[in-house]
């Protein structure tokens, strides 16, 4: 059981509470049979970006679809913005979205009338829904293709609309399952920068669910890391990577042998990655000792690299943990 | 690819759950109304609740004082007309036995056309009530959303209840309202009144019990050409095997289209309207009055029972595989 008091959100966009927890579970379990896919989750998220990180059958989709109660928690509480999941399924949902990992649309219907009908289905007058959806379509970069069928969409196109149907309400709390799968590098980029904008721009907080540690290093400023059902690690990307040993990677212009030498002769072990770079294990975040070491050395310039795969390492570290290994 | 970030913010009070399902109702019957078939069905509807109407109308203008029969068969001489005015006068003389069994035999008629187009349309709606939606896995949508799976159900039964009113109850009241909007008196409202309660009673079971199946039929399977052979298979097949006289009782039973006219012959009661025209009325030729017995005995409801049972046993399965399947997929 992880229990982890929620820290202040970095931002307070406009026109959005900017304290308080966004979700709140304490003793969450869910069982398939004699499956444990949530064992004992006690969390509390405050507002902004949260990455959900796991690997693949982890419980991630498990615990959003617990909240949104498209599936029975076995035992426990949870609460959505305030709100007791049970208490008041409907009230709990009213300024949620939700964009699962799966495709998922009504077929027969077109891009813009699937998302207008989505957010009267949340309860908007048929006006504001429709106004609203083209907005959001707009934002999500769907032009012309919303006229037509959802079911002739691309995968990336479909996704977008995923994301459009999550949005056209305008919630508060809105979880994004696996929102950049299928999309190829320019949709990707788009989507990525468009979610690390809804909580900066309009205050609305994100629970992203991925298993691309470099999506969720980017755009969240929190992180979950769920394995085995169990939230094995839960805090500010910040604060994560400051547990984590610190690296730095080295990628020098010229000179590589120069480097390594001048690294060693510091008593440090260097190792030499495939792609050139050097990589030490440092005392300290900064890397003002480099930099003093490449002048008193008179090396040439050279790219450093912080904590380059502190998640990542995290990440392995904890699902290892968990596994018992 | 530049992200746009501007954005109207939504502030409104949202909707409540009685406007939610109504989405869902009315995007369900806006859909069915998108295609020409059902338009086509629709049209055949109200000819059949314009037909009504005229033979109500036909019939009040008959048997009023110095209606077109009265002054058509003038023309005729004087002994067809005393015949036509003896008709007249026989009909307001006992209005309760004569309007009540129009009625019952017009509503009945127009019930066999209703539940006929009903079923029809039911055809087409079929899979797009919730097959279409778990192909879709638009559950998922549907759930996430402040929405429960009893306001998604009433939704659907909701599109259902709207089509069934566009081409059945809507065409009977409308019939129902001309007729006895030109009536000579108002006996006509009055003794058509019984007749057009028992055929709204008809309506609401029908209503129920063909939501009820239809719902569990479109939620059996993600495969639209699946749901639809399930559903004629359920009304054709097992009427048609229903048919034959010597069919045994459980095979009848199996068809919920049999379950369902036994169902109108017991709520009408043609049987019981015919036999008192043949028994009460006087100056009727002993074979016409027995005539009007025989055939109200054919109208007889033979095994309400035994239907009912079979409706509870179709609903009650519909009902379940319906709640079994209404999850997020």
């Amino acid at each position: 059981m992880n229990e982890t008091i929620a820290e202040p959100p970095l931002t307070a966009p406009q026109g959005r509470p900017a304290d308080g927890c966004v979700i709140e579970t304490a003793g969450l379990c869910k069982s398939f049979g004699g499956q444990k896919a949530l064992d004992n989750v006690s969390v509390r998220v405050p507002r902004g970006t949260i990455g959900l990180l796991g690997p693949n059958g982890a419980g991630k989709t498990t615990f959003i679809k617990c909240l949104l109660s498209l599936e029975l928690p076995s035992s426990g509480v949870a609460r959505l913005l305030g709100r007791d999941i049970r208490a008041g399924s409907r009230a709990s949902r009213e300024k949620i979205g939700y964009s699962p990992e799966q495709d998922c649309h009504i077929p027969g219907m077109a891009g813009c009338e699937y998302v207008t009908y989505c957010g009267q289905l949340s309860g908007m007058p048929f006006r504001s829904a429709r106004q609203r959806a083209h907005e959001i379509l707009d934002l999500v970069g769907m032009g012309q293709e919303r006229y037509r069928r959802v079911e002739t969409y691309s995968t990336g196109m479909r996704q977008r609309v995923k994301l459009a149907q999550a949005l056209v309400h305008d919630p508060e709390l809105v979880f994004l399952d696996e929102p950049t799968n299928g999309l190829d590098p320019a949709g990707r980029e788009h989507v990525l920068r468009l979610i690390g904008s809804l909580w900066r721009d309009f205050g609305i907080s994100v629970v992203m669910s991925s298993h691309l540690l470099r999506d969720i290093e980017r755009v969240c400023d929190r992180v979950i890391i769920i394995g085995r059902g169990r939230v094995l690690e839960h805090d500010s990307v910040a604060a994560l990577k400051d547990k984590h040993r610190r690296i730095i990677e080295i990628a020098p212009a010229a000179g590589t042998d120069r480097y390594a030498a001048a690294l060693a002769g510091e008593g440090l072990a260097v190792v030499q990655l495939p792609n050139g770079r050097l990589r030490v294990e440092s005392g300290s975040d900064s890397i003002e000792w480099v930099l003093k070491l490449m002048q008193a050395g008179g090396l040439p310039p050279a790219e450093i690299i912080s904590n380059p795969d502190a998640l990542h390492e995290l990440f392995l570290k904890a699902i290892s943990d968990a596994d018992g290994g | 690819m530049e992200a746009e970030l501007t954005l109207s913010r939504w502030s409104g009070k949202p909707g409540g759950v009685g406007y939610r399902r109504w989405v869902i109702m009315s995007a369900g019957i806006r859909e069915l109304l998108g295609t020409r078939f059902f338009r086509a069905i629709l049209i055949l509807a109200w000819v059949a609740g314009i037909a009504t109407a005229a033979v109500g109308f036909l019939f009040a203008q008959t048997v009023s004082e110095g209606g077109w029969l009265e002054s058509a068969a003038s023309h005729f001489g004087p002994r067809i007309h005393a015949i036509a005015t003896a008709i007249d006068a026989f009909v307001l003389l006992y209005p309760d036995i004569c309007i009540r069994a129009l009625f019952t035999n017009l509503f009945w008629l127009h019930s066999m056309a209703g539940v006929g187009l009903s079923m029809v349309a039911l055809t087409l709606m079929v899979p797009r009530l919730v097959t279409r939606d778990r192909a879709g896995r638009a559950l998922t949508v549907y759930l996430s959303r402040p929405l429960t799976t009893a306001d998604y159900l009433f939704g659907k039964l909701g599109t259902i209840a709207g089509v069934l009113a566009l081409l059945w109850t809507g065409p009977l009241l409308f019939g129902w309202l001309l007729s006895v909007l030109f009536a000579p008196d108002s006996s006509f409202f009055l003794y058509s009144l019984i007749p057009l309660m028992r055929a709204l009673a008809f309506n609401a079971i029908g209503l129920a019990a063909l939501a009820t199946i239809a719902l569990g039929v479109s939620a059996v399977s993600r495969s639209s050409r699946t749901t639809i052979i399930l559903w004629l298979g359920l009304w054709l097949v097992a009427g048609t095997i229903a048919k034959p006289p010597g069919t045994p009782d459980w095979m009848k039973r199996a068809s919920f289209s049999h379950d369902l006219a036994q169902v109108r012959e017991a709520v009408f009661k043609v049987d019981e309207a015919l036999e008192q025209v043949g028994t009460e009325l006087p100056f009727l030729d002993r074979s016409v009055a027995s005539d009007f017995v025989q055939v109200g005995r054919k109208a007889e409801a033979k095994d309400l029972a035994g239907s009912i049972a079979g409706l509870g046993v179709f609903v009650a399965l519909s009902s379940a595989v319906f709640f079994r399947r209404l999850r997020s997929e």
